[in-house]
């Protein structure tokens, strides 16, 4: 038997991934004239849709983030609004 | 280094989509948790939201990027000791051994295998994420449900409003075992949170670590999903969930609560909440003060 790198297997088939971006009705908009980088966002956000750079330049992906909200209501200097999906963007 | 530089700088283990609902505290909770223990990890956990959320795979794919395993709920701690015990033989002391469970898996029914593994000091970290119920299959009460909460085995009619009973505190339950780490911490207090994780994870190489945290659930309870950070916040502000550790030097309490805001403001907009009477709310709020009261005094120096 070959030398296995995990005493552990790991899923054969790889990581499951589900299209939660899809779940989204509001969509939260970062306005970056009101941020201040403080990355406050970034930790609360349940899903880790909220990356940040070594800049400490902020940014919201939208591949799977659901559409909660709490980054805009948590943002201390309320620098994140949340418009309706659909609309024009 | 800050705690959000460490959020920032350390990468997401599990999965970018699970099907955890919006604005979920458990889901939060995993994510941290596993974003500061990383792929070095062998994670175990029960079945409950978490479990279905898709963090332990689905049909030969794994959910997150290290190995995991959905244990029984009632054998999470004896499970992973036994892990934790190959791992020390094969000479990898320095993998993490993780347990993130609900509160069900924790103090009901997995309340001997915890009890069981917090006793031997066996070498692991223990997350329970508190959600106050049997959230995934549809809000069954829990042990530590709090009084007057609708949940779909105590539901408000004419016999009974609510669950009748007091919650069972989980986090002083396991203080009295002789471990190495307990602490209590919530989703609103980010700082508190990571620091308390890696102090875990550190004391999970010498023994028996446990972490008790908030995690607000608005499917369950009904709030709208952009307030879960809130009713955090106003939990531990109510003193209903105050923060506090143990470690081998003793208790302290790290949210030093001066001028806590009435139990009535922290149920204010839940509706699990909407039935509570005036009686039930004066008794919640002797038992908050009770508890913090208990804690105080521990904390004494």
């Amino acid at each position: 038997m070959s030398e296995r790198k995990h005493i552990t297997p790991i899923g054969d088939d790889g990581v499951y991934v589900l299209d939660t971006g899809s779940w989204r009705v509001f969509r939260p908009v970062m306005n970056k004239e009101k941020c201040i980088e403080c990355g406050i966002c970034l930790t609360y956000c349940p899903v880790s849709s909220i990356v940040g750079d070594e800049n400490k330049v902020y940014t919201i992906t939208y591949d799977y983030c659901k559409g909660c909200g709490i980054c805009a209501v948590e943002c201390p200097h309320k620098a994140i609004d949340m418009v309706p999906e659909g609309g024009t963007k | 280094m800050s705690y959000i530089d460490v959020l920032r700088e350390s990468k997401n283990v599990m999965t970018p989509g699970s099907s955890a609902c919006q604005g979920c505290g458990g889901e939060l909770v995993t994510r941290r948790v596993m974003q500061i223990a990383g792929p070095n990890s062998v994670y175990a956990v029960p079945p409950g939201c978490m479990a279905g959320a898709g963090t332990v795979g689905w049909n030969y794919k794994s959910g997150i990027h290290a190995p995991i395993h959905i244990t029984l709920l009632d054998n999470t701690a004896a499970f992973l000791t036994g892990v934790s015990e190959m791992y020390q033989r094969k000479g990898r002391a320095d993998v993490n051994m993780v347990a993130i469970a609900g509160d069900g898996a924790s103090a009901d029914c997995g309340f001997q295998s915890l009890s069981g593994a917090a006793e031997r000091n066996s070498k692991m970290l223990y997350v329970c994420y508190d959600n106050e119920g049997y959230m995934n299959t549809g809000f069954q009460r829990s042990s530590t449900t709090s009084l007057g909460s609708r949940t779909s085995t105590t539901p408000i009619g004419s016999a009974i409003n609510g669950k009748e009973q007091q919650q069972k505190y989980l986090p002083l339950i396991m203080a009295m075992h002789n471990l190495e780490y307990c602490a209590t911490a919530s989703i609103s207090n980010m700082a508190d949170l990571v620091k308390k994780i890696e102090k875990g994870l550190e004391a999970s190489k010498k023994g028996f670590a446990y972490v008790h945290i908030f995690a607000s659930c608005p499917t369950g309870w009904g709030y709208a999903p952009q307030e879960s950070i809130d009713v955090a916040r106003r939990a531990v502000k109510s003193n209903a969930f105050p923060l506090w550790e143990k470690t081998r030097d003793g208790f302290k309490i790290n949210y030093d609560n001066k001028k806590p805001i009435p139990v009535s403001e922290f149920v204010k907009g839940i509706t699990k909440y909407k039935t509570l009477t005036e009686e039930n709310i004066a008794s919640m709020q002797r038992n908050v003060d009770s508890v913090y009261a208990t804690l105080k005094k521990l904390a004494a120096e």
